[in-house]
């Protein structure tokens, strides 16, 4: 079955990837060198794609072999394209000492069933129809993709992060400093990790999940598994979980200075007579999911859809 | 003689009153009292560390010094990579500093009386050093964020340890605090990595 684009293309970064893509595939018209490289490769190996700026798309297909198009940036001494057994590697290489270097595109096709590193320090990158494992780092630059069952690890500096599963159980970390992820129609495990971007998570059914951020908020929303384990917290940023459908759950929040509003029932009270902070603890249900909420300054709601 | 209500002489004041007036000590206590009510003369040991701080500082440490030797190998095993900075990411070399001295050599409390320790300041020391080698190849706003970013985890923490100070031993303050100190060092160690990772092989 041909893999459905996801890569939302409402978002300003992926209108630009998919005009760098597209810009590419027409190198006569630009300046550059115009790339078109093509090796066999094992149908369930490993990728390295390293790029500094520019963008990269992967894609994945269902031929066993890697091809590379895009267009080579002016000033780039060459692209590494090498493989030694199971692993290919997709890699611009600049020049030493480099002052005026354009940015290159990469438009990467590669097994379906691969897995995937790729490396950025600006730029954007988009990933779709890859069913291996991912592990896609950028400075600044955006990343997208979509997952299937298997494991995701996006880290970013600024960039923002995008990731829409199937509903399949998997395992997915981010990590942003100031970047926003906004994660969908994920299953399984996903854990967070931000200082001032926004975390936003919306999963078909949860069972772990460890979330932090220092200043951003953070925003779930899914049904619970049975023996879920999910785990907040927050400084300053705010933290709403909404649950979907039957829930049963012991629940356990915590705030020093924020208000924690539920919509189960329950109210908060104060933990001590002479200190601020203010606690919840309650069992919803019969289930044995578990639900833990921490935060200093900023607010939890607890909601049902 | 007392009386007890009914007029006769109150049987349990008799009793009583022949018991003995003092009982001595089989031994002299006084030298052990003494010394636990004389005040110690270390300040930083009025109160004691939780155990499972001292357990959670010696992760911490771990983890940075097994990150640190892990960057180490990784930088030794790519010592001929080539490495270069595009134009549209080189930015002078006189970049302001994002992790400013003063500020790595912080000291980190836990609380009233209570100081993380020289290894966790150490070793932060060490990164923040090895991350402001590395901000050169950042665009000036990618260090403006950086920077700003850093300043929100030790505004949080500060925040945190004064509210500490009015509320010494709070669980709910003592576990966001050490998690904040966690995820500064977290933060440090991955964008070190990230910015370092284009020259270097990523593992898959």
């Amino acid at each position: 079955m041909k893999p459905r684009l996801l890569i939302d293309l409402d978002t300003p970064s992926a209108r630009r990837l998919v005009a760098l893509a597209l810009a590419a595939m027409a190198p006569a018209t630009l300046a550059g060198t115009s790339i078109n490289q093509r090796a066999a490769a094992d149908p369930a190996g490993q990728v390295e794609i390293s790029n500094i700026s520019g963008s990269v798309v992967v894609t994945g297909w269902d031929r066993s072999e890697i091809e590379v198009t895009g267009e080579l940036g002016e000033g780039s001494e060459r692209l590494e394209f090498s493989r030694a057994d199971q692993l290919t590697r997709v890699k611009v290489i600049l020049p030493k000492r480099s002052s005026n270097v354009e940015s290159t595109d990469l438009i990467v096709r590669v097994p379906a069933g691969s897995s995937i590193a790729v490396n950025t320090v600006s730029a954007d990158l988009g990933v779709q129809g890859v069913r291996g494992s991912q592990r896609l780092q950028s400075v600044s630059g955006d990343i997208q993709t979509t997952v299937v069952s298997e494991d995701l690890e996006c880290k970013t500096v600024s960039g923002d992060v995008r990731v829409t599963g199937s509903s399949q159980r998997s395992l997915t970390t981010v990590m942003t400093v100031s970047g926003d992820a906004r994660l969908e129609r994920l299953a399984g495990e996903v854990n967070g990790n931000t200082v001032s971007g926004n975390i936003t998570v919306s999963m078909g059914e949860a069972s772990r999940s460890r979330l932090r951020s220092t200043s951003g908020d953070l925003g779930v929303t899914g049904r619970l598994a049975g023996d879920a384990r999910l785990d907040f917290e927050s400084m300053s940023g705010n933290v709403r979980l909404d649950l979907e459908g039957p829930v049963g759950a012991e629940f356990d929040l915590s705030s020093f200075n924020g208000d924690i509003n539920n919509c189960f029932g329950p109210k908060a009270a104060r933990t001590d007579e002479y200190a601020p902070g203010t606690e919840l603890r309650f069992r919803q249900g019969a289930g044995g999911a578990r639900v833990r909420i921490k935060t200093f300054n900023g607010d939890i709601a607890l909601c049902n859809k | 003689m007392n009386q007890g209500p009914s007029g006769r002489p109150d049987r349990l004041e008799e009793a009583l009153s022949q018991l003995p007036r003092g009982i001595e000590p089989g031994r002299d206590l006084w030298a052990g009292i003494a010394a636990r009510l004389e005040p110690r003369s270390d300040p930083a040991r009025v109160r004691a560390v939780p155990r499972w701080a001292w357990a959670a500082a010696a992760a911490v440490v771990l983890v940075v010094a097994s990150s640190l030797m892990t960057a180490t190998l990784l930088r030794r095993g790519t010592a001929t990579t080539v490495q270069t900075v595009p134009a549209q990411v080189a930015v002078p070399s006189t970049a302001p500093a994002v992790v400013p001295a003063a500020a790595s050599a912080a000291t980190a409390a836990f609380g009233p009386g209570h100081r993380v320790g020289p290894a966790y300041l150490a070793n932060r020391r060490v990164l923040a050093r090895e991350l402001e080698g590395r901000l050169a190849r950042l665009p000036p706003e990618g260090r403006e964020q950086l920077a700003k970013n850093i300043a929100e985890l030790r505004r949080a923490s500060a925040e945190i340890n004064a509210a500490l100070e009015l509320h010494p031993g709070d669980p709910l303050l003592e576990e966001l605090l050490f998690n904040i100190y966690q995820d500064e060092i977290l933060v440090l160690t991955n964008v070190d990595r990230l910015i370092a990772a284009d020259t270097t092989r990523i593992p898959l």
